[in-house]
């Protein structure tokens, strides 16, 4: 019986996915053939929209796997039971809903409603946007230990561990941070939603992607079986405001499910290196950090938001070509001046639409002047980030035990087994 | 989870299996992906070749159903190769799934890899190690910032500035920003400055008679007539003769309209005093001369090419063979920067040439393609890069004026072409009799924009501002077109046809008709005729202006046009 439970979730996921399957063929259509006697083809039928109550519905599965989830990794302690999270998340928001309605890219619903007076943020993705965040206050990151299906995915597919260097791991941490920060300036002034663009997982839930983009999410899967969840790593945009929240969380996952011993053997547990080390008040540093240097970081936070600020400004107006208004000026530009045939689809509605260039031109350059707007904010949120970064890691946090970096661990769980203290209920 | 040895050897097998499998779908998928993005079944050659056969033989059944067979079997495969790559990537998934299921299992009957760690934690080294990484990511990301602000911005609008056709719109041209301006002395081409149709100054008179004598500030008659029309350098003005075996270049004083000198380009190697076979009407002097600061040019329908100093004596004279053209040869020259640039057309080749001014000899022959035409080459510039257009047959072509290279190649018009291009900054406007009015967008990906075939030009060529293109035909009618939409915005019918190129000069443009009456209307959307004056003999040569004074060869006359 344990070892059909071991079993289940696997067995679950391949069902769920034989049935994804028997609907997609149905969709399989021969092309229309060419008729020349009196036949009138029938009025295409459109699919029926979801309905609003079924949005909720996917809103009350969210808060229900978010509670279950948090029971399991803080109360519970299981990591099978993770798995099955896992499982359920990657079936339901995954495949069933294919990816879509999903936390990580309703940041840009969000950016867009505050930024737009146009824009109103369906209620639906202002809840995928916020629960998150507030079950990160009370108990941590348990979106991603066992919701997000981008994070489930990988989690089930990360069975081998490599450790990163460190220097490495630090470096590529930054990308989430700007990644964020262009998603956002992107989804403010109209001009794309890069993370639902880029979600290298979505062609998969879907069957239904460019092929690079395929290729992309299949290399991620390959290389996330060894460094685990690289995407939640390395680029996930949610997972940074997720990090934020995280480090003021009112309980949290623990690795030991007592008193810890600091026996040292969790050190190499966490693969995503998200264990701190226990820096009790006993030990000596050698040498000493100078408290001096604390307040020069201090200092240093507002100067390196007001040097990013510049630098993102400087750079708002190269940024504004994924506008496609920007794109396709360029594009008029290129052949009024160069004689370059505007070809593309857009080129060709515009010429279609009666819109004169004058107008073109006069919106490219709004958006190039919402992006000189929006562009600064970004730099400060980035010098922001390094400059906190700086000024923590010159502060000595004590502590007597080991236990997980609040901000970095995604309670996966997977440091249970390394802890020799049991509880005998 | 434990399993026994054996059991976990036959996971590994299961999921060595499976990943093998899955990576050989994957390549597999790969490879179709790629190709599927290849084809179209609706651009398949074999369906394309069997609907063109039956769109000529439209009656006929068999060839209906062949290429209904066809188009069949094309979509079959199309969507059979798609239903495969779909259908792989579900094979794919599912080799995926056994792979992941299978490696979980071996993984969790692993025990886990506990060990002490020697020594204790140095946490204040990993700090100072963390915050030397969290500088390089820092500085990584200004960098990047800093080079894509770079990369990326180049072809933006600078900062301000509303945009760069709205800025030129309404200016100059840039083509005369580039070349030289349309000065109000020297009237150096056919047609003015770059051969463009446009003369600099103000203050020409509207109002003259030349059988009364009214603003006719003097009159002469030549020796040896012609249909090539007056070129101005300074004081001197140039026009070339032909008649009676001889082939002449007149300089006179523009003021007093006394013959200066008379140069004469017979007698060189190769050349026949015998007039080549044309239309009688036309003679062997119709095409114009082309001056310099200190040389005059001129080419003759026999084919002499010669060039003398402003004084009259002969630099160098060649023959380059006689052109063969129904309607006598005509194109004008130009000069650029040393050159002297010849279109040479002929029934049995057609060329350009680069000759040296100050020699003769040629530095460079670019054969073109195409029929030959009638029509004179002009000289302007888009994007800094100095073009020779020449309305050519089927192609408007333009070249590179230093080493003859052509630059670009567009559509144009065809049947017998007369007409030069107009020009303005953006756009090149083609066209002739019986045919269109084409505006092209210039360049190597270029396109025609707009064409209209109701009013075109049967003799004289088109002239254009930034904003209007105005066509004189060979019916009397006159046309105001909008020349970035083609509408039509004004036409009027003067009776009279029309063979000398009309001018845009001092905001008006100067139409000239066969009558010899030179009908001024404002160069602007709506028609506003301010006069109509006779030189009271037939004309056909386009006019010169310089310094407040129109020139206009008339049949037998050279008249100098003032209100001193």
């Amino acid at each position: 019986m344990k070892k059909l439970n071991k079993y289940l979730p696997y067995i679950v996921l391949v069902v769920l996915f034989i049935w994804h399957s028997v609907l997609y063929a149905q969709q399989q259509r021969f092309p229309r053939p060419e008729f020349e006697s009196g036949y009138t083809f029938p009025t295409h039928q459109f699919l029926n929209q979801r309905g609003p109550m079924w949005e909720f519905m996917d809103v009350a599965v969210l808060i229900g796997a978010l509670l279950v989830t948090s029971w399991l990794a803080l109360k519970k302690r299981s990591r099978q039971g993770l798995i099955w999270m896992s499982v359920f998340s990657l079936a339901y928001f995954g495949f069933y809903r294919e990816g879509c309605i999903c936390a990580i890219g309703s940041v840009q619903n969000m950016s867009m409603a505050l930024f737009n007076d146009s824009y109103a943020m369906p209620l639906p993705a202002l809840l995928f946007f916020t629960i998150p965040l507030l079950f990160a206050l009370f108990s941590g990151r348990v979106f991603c230990a066992g919701v997000c299906p981008l994070g489930a995915i990988q989690e089930l597919t990360g069975f081998r561990k490599v450790r990163v260097p460190q220097s490495v791991e630090r470096v590529l941490a930054v990308i989430p941070f700007v990644y964020l920060g262009l998603a956002v300036l992107f989804a403010a002034t109209e001009s794309q939603f890069l993370i639902c663009r880029y979600d290298p997982f979505v062609g998969i839930f879907r069957i239904d992607a460019p092929y690079t983009m395929i290729i992309f999410g299949s290399l991620l899967l390959i290389t996330g079986i060894f460094v685990n969840r690289p995407y939640c790593r390395y680029l996930c945009p949610y997972g940074v405001l997720q990090n934020i929240f995280s480090r003021f969380s009112i309980r949290h996952l623990t690795i030991s499910p007592a008193e810890c011993r600091n026996c040292r053997l969790c050190e190499t547990g966490c693969p995503y290196d998200a264990i701190l080390q226990a820096d009790p008040a006993t030990y000596v540093e050698k040498p000493a950090e100078p408290k001096k240097k604390s307040l020069v970081y201090l200092i240093a936070i507002p100067v390196l938001a007001a040097g990013f600020a510049l630098v993102l400004y400087n750079l708002a107006p190269s940024l504004s070509v994924v506008n496609n208004n920007v794109k396709l000026a360029r594009e008029i530009r290129l052949e009024k001046e160069q004689g370059i045939k505007a070809v593309s689809k857009g080129a060709i509605a515009f010429f279609e639409s009666g819109r004169t260039e004058e107008q073109l031109f006069e919106k490219e350059q709004q958006v190039i002047a919402r992006f000189r707007k929006g562009a600064p904010w970004v730099g400060i949120f980035l010098g922001l980030s390094f400059g906190i970064g700086f000024f923590r890691l010159t502060v000595r946090n004590i502590r007597t035990i080991y236990e997980p970096d609040r901000g970095r661990c995604y309670s996966c769980g997977k440091c249970y087994k390394f802890c020799p203290v049991k509880i005998n209920n | 989870m434990k399993f026994s040895e054996k059991e976990v050897k036959i996971f590994k097998g299961i999921s060595l299996t499976a990943g093998v499998f899955t990576a050989v779908i994957a390549i597999t998928m790969l490879f179709s992906l790629i190709q599927l993005k290849k084809i179209n079944p609706l651009d398949n050659p074999s369906v394309q070749s069997v609907k063109e056969q039956f769109d000529m033989d439209p009656e006929n059944r068999d060839k209906a159903e062949q290429v209904r067979a066809m188009d069949l079997m094309a979509r079959k495969a199309y969507f059979s190769s798609r239903w495969q790559v779909e259908t792989g990537s579900y094979l794919l998934i599912a080799g995926a799934f056994v792979f992941v299921l299978f490696q979980r299992l071996i993984e969790g009957s692993e025990k886990p890899s506990r060990s002490l760690q020697p020594g204790k934690p140095d946490i204040v080294s990993e700090r100072i190690r963390n915050r030397r990484y969290l500088v390089i990511s820092a500085g990584a990301v200004i960098l990047l910032a800093v080079i894509s602000s770079f990369v990326l911005r180049s072809e933006l609008p600078a900062p301000g500035k509303t945009s760069v056709i709205k800025e030129t719109a309404g200016s100059a041209p840039a083509a005369a920003d580039e070349l030289a301006v349309p000065g109000d002395i020297n009237y150096p081409f056919f047609r003015g400055e770059g051969s463009r149709g446009i003369a600099g100054g103000t203050g020409y008179p509207t109002d003259w008679n030349g059988t009364e004598g009214k603003n006719i500030k003097w009159k002469i008659t030549l020796p040896i007539p012609g249909k090539s029309s007056p070129v101005i350098w300074g004081s001197k003005l140039f026009l070339t003769g032909a008649g009676n075996g001889e082939c002449v270049v007149y300089c006179i004083d523009k003021n007093t309209g006394d013959i200066l000198w008379t140069g004469s380009a017979s007698g060189f190697p190769g050349s026949s005093a015998e007039e080549p076979e044309s239309d009688a009407e036309a003679g062997m002097a119709v095409p114009t001369s082309a001056v310099t600061e200190d040389k005059v040019c001129a080419i003759f329908g026999n084919g002499n090419l010669v060039c003398f100093d402003h004084n009259g004596k002969l630099i160098w004279g060649k023959n380059l063979g006689v052109p063969l053209s129904s309607y006598g040869y005509s194109a004008s020259l130009v000069a650029f920067d040393k050159l002297l640039l010849v279109q040479y057309d002929s029934q049995d080749k057609i060329s350009l040439f680069g000759f040296d001014l100050n020699t003769g000899e040629q530095k460079w022959e670019t054969p073109r393609a195409g029929r030959p035409v009638n029509s004179s080459p002009v000289l302007t510039a888009f994007s800094g890069q100095p073009q020779l257009l020449i309305n050519g047959n089927p192609n408007v072509s333009a070249y590179d004026p230093v080493s003859g290279k052509e630059l670009w190649s567009l559509p144009g018009v065809s049947g017998d072409v007369a007409p030069s291009v107009a020009v303005n900054s953006k756009m090149v406007f083609t066209a002739t009799d019986y045919y269109k009015v084409i505006a092209l967008k210039p360049g190597k990906n270029g396109s025609t924009v707009w064409e209209d075939n109701t009013f075109t030009p049967d003799v004289s060529s088109p002239v254009a501002s930034e904003q209007f293109l105005f066509v004189t035909t060979g019916n009397g009618d006159a046309a105001c077109y909008n020349a970035e939409t083609g509408d039509t915005l004004w036409t009027h019918y003067f009776e009279e046809p029309f063979y000398a190129s009309p001018i845009i000069c001092d905001n008006k443009v100067w139409m000239l008709d066969r009558s010899g009456i030179m009908h001024i209307v404002a160069a602007e959307g709506t028609l506003s005729v301010i006069s109509s004056s006779p030189i009271g003999e037939r004309a056909d040569c386009t006019a010169a202006f310089s310094e407040k004074r129109i020139y206009i060869r008339g049949q037998a006359n050279l008249y100098c046009i003032s209100s001193d």
